[in-house]
Parts: C-alpha cells; structure tokens; sequence
C-alpha cells in the first residue's frame, strides 16, 4: 500500500516535463521521436483492448492527433504513459461502442440474420505468440474481456503501478487489483494450473 | 498442514505479483513454499503465466510507424503555425485597444489644450473630437455604397486606355 501511495504522488521526473513542454510548444521534432518511441507499447495496448490489429493501428494515430488537441492538460506532473494510455482507452471504448451499437442496428434491420465478419479474437495474439506457453495464454487472452486483458498487460508489461493503472481505467485501485488477479487466475487455469478463474 | 496456510500463500503470491508484499510476508511465503510442494507447483505456474505474458511480441510494421510520425508531425506544424497566427491576432488587437485608449486620451487633451489656447467653446472642439475618431470609420462604412460607381469608373478608363 506504501507503494501505491508513493506511486500516486510521485514527483515530476525531468522527462516528463520535457514531454509536457514539448507537447505545448508543438515541437514536431521531439513529437516525432515520441511517435516513434511509444508506438510499439500504444499498438500493443490497442490490440489488447480491440483484438484488432488493423484497428489497432488506426487508433494509435487517432491517440497521437488527440494527444495533440489536448496537450495543454498534459502538465507533466505524473508519468506519461498513463496519460497516453488513457487517451488511447476512451478512443479504443469510443469505437468498440460506436461498432456495437452499428451491429445492433444492422441485426435489427435484418431478422433474417447478417453473416457478419467473426471477431479477429485470436490472430494478433496468436501472431505474437513465441512459445506453447503464450500460444496456450494468447487463447485465453482471446477470451478474456478487454478490461482484464489491460490490466494484466499494464501492470505486467508496462510496469505500471496500480494506482497509475487506476488512473488509466478510472477505476478505483481495489477494482484494478481484482481485475488482475481475476485475469491471472484465467490465464493460469488456461496454462493448466489448479487456480480456477472466478 | 493447516487448509488456511495454503490459501495464505496463494493469496500472497498473488498479492507479490501484483503490489508486492512485505518483508515478513516474503520470509513466511518462502518458507512455505520450499516445504509444500503443491504450492511450490502453484507458484512456478504464476510466474510462467507472467514470463508467457511477456512473451508476446507483436510484429512491427516500420512503413506504418513511420506514415502515423509523419501525420502527427504535420499536424504539430500546422497547429504551431496557427496557434502562432491567433497569437499574433490577440497581440494585434491588444495594441490596437492599448493605441485606441491612450490615443484618445491623448487627443482629448490635446484638443482642450488648442480650443483654450484659440478661446473656442468646448462644444465646438468636443463636436471635432468625435468627428476625429467617427469620420474615418464613416467613410470606410460608405465606401461599399460607392464601389460600384468606383469600380464602374475605373474600368471604362480602363477601357479607354486599351
């Protein structure tokens, strides 16, 4: 718990604040190296929250240009990836939203039943799967719901703490801790352990 | 060995996974780990799960890397180079408000200072006053009524010429 409050009030580090000024000066040069140097861990988050790749890869611009509007609430303050993440998420539910309520309309409008494309559930993770162990894990990550599926890959990937994971979910760090373990408890039973998913 | 020491130790090695736990913990779970053998079993298949998580390695397209860094760049561009114009704007206008103020005042006193020097009656001076500052905007307002016959004039000479 001491971690999580120290986490929580963590002084500005130096390179977050030259992001922030960065990011309010509009300095495209610096901009472009942040581009470059987060797009792997803003892809890789997409695809756990979308199981799209292609998708994926529209909403890592879709971040980049929204980080750019909202620049000027970037203080600097806290650490900025969780800042991105969270911009990343509300594009990421905006979306996913916006598809499930144009499915919804395209099955009323057809009772008959439209052959819709089957969920890409399980190819980005497949395709990123180097070992049995992960092809086993990347199954039941494709079955996992995207609000585990983040807060495993962000407290066991991004490192980040649970209150910065709060912070990206707005949830509150009792639900995020929950999360993970539930998500820890699937992915173990899916690696064959004894622990059963709640 | 007692059913809530196992329980104990998981809860704990999840617990380490995800916010860490303290020292004493640490010590007791080692130590029930290294005896019981089921949830020695238990942890080893914790970490994998971790270890496999860590495991996965999308596979990077540079050409689309490089079109997203080359779009949020431009964008930084032109939004730099817009925020610089409205900058500009705002700077503009404020001297123009700033000119408009102290000009006034500065007209105002000047013209008292000329009316009591040449003995005029204040209203005279106060009427050139506000001709002063109503006139120009007064012509410019009237301009448009008058383009036509301007425009009109200016291509027949036009006209002559060629």
């Amino acid at each position: 718990m001491v971690a999580v409050v120290t986490a929580f009030s963590r002084v500005a580090e130096p390179e977050s604040q030259c992001i922030a000024r960065a990011l309010r000066r509009r300095d495209s040069e610096f901009i472009g190296r942040m581009v470059s140097q987060y797009h792997y861990r803003l892809l890789r988050y997409l695809v756990y929250w979308t199981s799209r790749r292609e998708l994926a890869e529209d909403l890592v611009q879709e971040t980049w240009l929204r980080v750019l509007e909202h620049a000027g609430q970037y203080n600097g303050r806290l650490r900025f990836e969780p800042w991105l993440f969270s911009i990343a998420r509300n594009l990421a539910i905006d979306h996913l939203r916006k598809q499930q309520t144009a499915t919804q309309r395209m099955c009323r409008e057809d009772e008959a039943g439209v052959d819709l494309p089957a969920p890409d559930f399980e190819s980005p993770f497949f395709a990123a799967a180097r070992s049995e162990d992960a092809k086993r894990i990347a199954a039941a990550l494709g079955a996992l719901e995207p609000i585990y599926r983040e807060a495993l890959l962000l407290r066991f990937q991004e490192e980040l703490s649970l209150a910065e994971i709060a912070q990206v979910a707005r949830a509150p760090i009792s639900t995020v801790s929950s999360r993970i373990h539930r998500g820890l408890s699937m992915l173990q039973a899916a690696l064959g352990g004894g622990a059963d998913a709640d | 060995m007692p059913i809530e020491n196992h329980e104990k130790a998981r809860f704990l090695l999840h617990r380490a996974l995800v916010e860490g736990i303290s020292l004493e913990d640490r010590r007791w779970l080692d130590a029930h780990v290294g005896q019981c053998a089921e949830c020695g079993r238990y942890a080893d298949l914790s970490a994998r799960t971790v270890r496999a998580l860590d495991w996965f390695a999308l596979e990077l397209d540079p050409a689309a890397a490089l079109r997203v860094e080359n779009v949020v760049r431009s964008r930084a561009e032109e939004m730099r180079s817009a925020e610089a114009h409205a900058k500009r704007l705002w700077i503009g206008t404020a001297v123009a408000i700033f000119l408009t103020f102290t000009g006034s005042a500065v007209t105002w006193h000047t013209l008292a200072w000329l009316a009591s020097q040449w003995n005029l009656p204040s209203r005279v001076w106060q009427i050139g006053f506000v001709a002063f500052w109503l006139l120009p905007s007064l012509m410019l307002a009237l301009l448009p009524l008058f383009r036509r016959t301007l425009l009109g004039g200016h291509s027949d000479s036009k006209g002559q010429t060629i």
